[in-house]
């Protein structure tokens, strides 16, 4: 190849469709899963943060762990890692500090994040290891046909917890926050819009963005977020929070968040003397957890589930960290190659 | 650092601090200079399974450990067994079980090493002889890995990794070439699980390069596609292929080498970290005129192709361990047309000299 054709080649902006990353193999989802539409979303993304991070097809890598969502990897047309169970965030953290150019994208369930993998999942969030983790919560284990999760609502019937589960589950965004996660957002099968917003500001994020995507389970928890999705609830009972906008919802979109004391509470506008400046406005780039930690813990019925970015917060990559180091080591070190450490400190010469 | 100098792939050692394994950790995290990365992660698990992604992305993948360490890391070594990517996982044993003899030395993970897999899971297994070997073997390690793509648990023991010894220093451009098996961009002749006609080693294609995308993973895939699988033949021909693969690094290693007379009365058989006072104690009475030789294992799995032709020419072989004999059962099984004698200490304590040297001149005058 001459330089002028490479020059050619690499001056042409990246155009990446859709097609570009899908797959040929069958999707082995049950009909009505909610897994198909995060797939789609997913698909539609991708040409999109490949053309803002100028990647081309081939910088993409899907890596999962085990469960349902963790098929994903076989269903997209990228470089793939399908793990072991609840391991996934230790594959994307050696994958993504080895070859920091790489787009990593990690999909994980419940049971992966939350039970196995919760060690990993802590940990991948304190690092801020610039990955992408799509968690995949239908609040059940579905690949094994129904059992409960640490996600599952305490008391809820499953086919291990025939009395009702007797545990509090984990909230997610919590468990990022108090792992001193930068990243939280929180979307639903159900909008595939505000999926598709999220998981690209997710991508745009340089840390660990952790998306919990609220799933259903259409065999083995059905509905189990219908109290949020359904069409005649989800008005009252979802915050779609957006940065410097005030925290508003509702029906009549009349209903705002308010900080009362310490603690959030839901008024109406035009009640009581609230104007809509009392209304708390969304920043998730505060360092301080605070209202972050109270948002990601908002529950119907008392409040609004939150939606969208909770928090995103900028601080130093594990990736970055590590390669600065490289780059001041090779600079201030008296080794320049293998030979020269292993002639270095006690040696001498024999005749 | 060696190894990856003469490969052009990074290091990437993922592990958490384990004694006596946790001064490998240590010295690698000072080395960046040459790219070299040491990761400690939050449990063993993480440590072998983000080296397993390295090693998808590139990198000569190390993990460190030991025995209950290994015993942690056993699901994602089969995952390295099914996805055919190259990992060294280094296990310096230590007295067992569970929490064990933590600061004394032993050869007891070796049925570990071979077998500690769900499923039908070779790796290949090699054993260090001393602490200046550990530099060779942990070389050789990376080699067979990257150019076979294969998970290699080399172990080491507490013996060897606090001790120390004169070391003639090589230079690192003397050391054999090391040529990993890595795709250029855009090879249309591409496939994930096509292999290499001699070594059965299927390729290494590296996110990020044009032309290559493929999908990996621990569900069975389908010869040359590497699309998952489910089809019953294609599964015995996989659990084969992958068998064949390591005993094919026989063809690669040197012969199982002799220390004394090729034929004779008496031939002590070891492995491993023992090597030092084996071959002192054999030394000692050959010296005194007695008939007897040493054969001492580096590589387990495989083992020297000429092996069975080294035992066929002694009267009596007797194989010593600081375990209940594990070798030996190996011994045993693959080569059951020869008699084995053996003997075993197991108090966390190294052999000595003399009790060896009593046990051989008792068989010799048997």
């Amino acid at each position: 190849m001459n330089s002028t054709m490479e020059s050619k080649i690499q001056t042409q902006p990246i155009k990446l469709s859709k097609e570009d990353f899908e797959s040929d193999q069958m999707v082995k989802w049950c009909p009505g899963c909610g897994d198909h539409a995060i797939l789609r979303s997913v698909e539609a993304v991708f040409p999109i943060v490949g053309e803002k991070l100028n990647l081309k097809k081939e910088d993409f890598v899907v890596v999962s762990g085990i469960g349902c969502s963790s098929r994903f990897p076989y269903y997209m047309n990228t470089y793939g890692i399908h793990g072991i169970h609840g391991r996934a965030a230790a594959l994307a953290t050696g994958i993504k500090i080895t070859n920091p150019k790489l787009n990593v994208w990690m999909i994980s369930g419940d049971g992966d994040s939350m039970a196995i993998g919760g060690n990993h999942f802590i940990h991948v969030a304190r690092r801020n290891v610039d990955i992408t983790y799509l968690m995949f919560n239908n609040r059940i284990y579905g690949l094994t046909k129904g059992q409960y999760s640490p996600t599952t609502f305490k008391g809820q019937k499953t086919k291990t917890s025939p009395q009702g589960v007797f545990e509090q589950p984990f909230n997610p965004g919590e468990l990022v926050i108090g792992s001193r996660g930068k990243f939280f957002a929180r979307v639903v099968d159900t909008n595939p819009k505000l999926m598709q917003k999220v998981f690209i500001e997710a991508a745009m994020y340089r840390g660990a963005s952790i998306v919990e995507i609220l799933a259903n389970c259409v065999i083995f928890n059905n509905k189990i977020h219908s109290d949020i999705t359904g069409r005649d609830t989800k008005a009252d009972n979802q915050l779609i929070l957006e940065a410097g906008k005030p925290m508003i919802f509702g029906k009549e979109n009349n209903k705002g968040i308010v900080l009362d004391g310490t603690r959030l509470k839901v008024v109406t506008i035009g009640q009581d003397g609230i104007t809509e400046n009392d209304i708390l406005v969304h920043d998730p780039t505060t360092e301080d957890a605070g209202i972050h930690m109270m948002l990601a813990s908002m529950m119907t019925p008392e409040f609004p589930v939150a939606l969208g970015v909770i928090r995103a917060t900028p601080f130093q990559t594990m990736d970055d960290a590590v390669w600065n180091a490289v780059e001041h080591e090779k600079e201030v070190s008296p080794y320049k190659n293998v030979d020269d450490l292993l002639n270095s400190g006690n040696t001498w010469e024999i005749d | 650092m060696a190894a990856s100098e003469r490969s052009g792939r990074n290091v990437y050692l993922g592990s958490y601090p384990i004694t006596p394994a946790t001064e490998i950790l240590q010295e690698i995290a000072k080395h960046k200079q040459f790219q070299a990365i040491a990761m400690q992660m939050e449990d063993e698990i993480a440590g072998v399974v983000s080296s397993l992604g390295a090693s998808f992305a590139g990198a000569l993948a190390v993990t460190s450990t030991s025995g209950p360490g290994l015993s942690l890391k056993s699901e994602a070594i089969g995952l390295a067994v099914m996805t055919e990517l190259p990992i060294v996982v280094i296990n310096v044993q230590r007295g067992g079980p569970s929490t064990g003899l933590p600061t004394k030395s032993e050869q007891s993970d070796l049925m570990q090493a071979l077998y500690g897999r769900n499923g039908e899971g070779p790796a290949v297994v090699m054993a260090a002889n001393s602490s200046s070997d550990c530099f060779y073997s942990a070389y050789e390690a990376s080699k067979v890995a990257m150019e076979h793509m294969v998970p290699v648990i080399l172990l080491t023991d507490g013996s060897i990794a606090n001790g120390s010894e004169v070391f003639k220093i090589p230079k690192v451009a003397d050391l054999p070439e090391i040529n990993p098996p890595i795709v250029e961009a855009n090879d249309s002749n591409y496939a994930p699980y096509k292999r290499d006609a001699e070594k059965l080693s299927r390729a290494w294609a590296l996110p990020g390069t044009p032309g290559l995308r493929h999908r990996l993973g621990g569900l069975e895939k389908e010869d040359i596609t590497g699309n998952v699988s489910h089809d019953p033949l294609n599964h015995q021909k996989m659990s084969y292929l992958r068998e064949e693969k390591v005993e094919r690094v026989a063809n690669y290693i040197p012969d199982l080498e002799i220390e004394g007379d090729e034929d004779g009365d008496v031939l002590v058989v070891s492995w491993g970290g023992t090597y030092g006072v084996m071959l002192t104690a054999i030394e000692e009475l050959r010296a005194e005129g007695k008939k007897v030789s040493l054969a001492h294992f580096r590589y387990i799995k495989p083992m020297p192709k000429n092996t069975a032709e080294v035992f066929s020419k002694f009267k009596k072989i007797i194989v010593c361990e600081i375990n209940l004999g594990q070798f030996v059962n190996v011994l045993r099984m693959t080569f059951p047309q020869f008699t084995y004698r053996q003997y075993n200490k197991i108090q966390g304590l190294p052999f000595m000299v003399n009790e060896l040297k009593d046990q051989f001149n008792a068989l010799i005058n048997e």
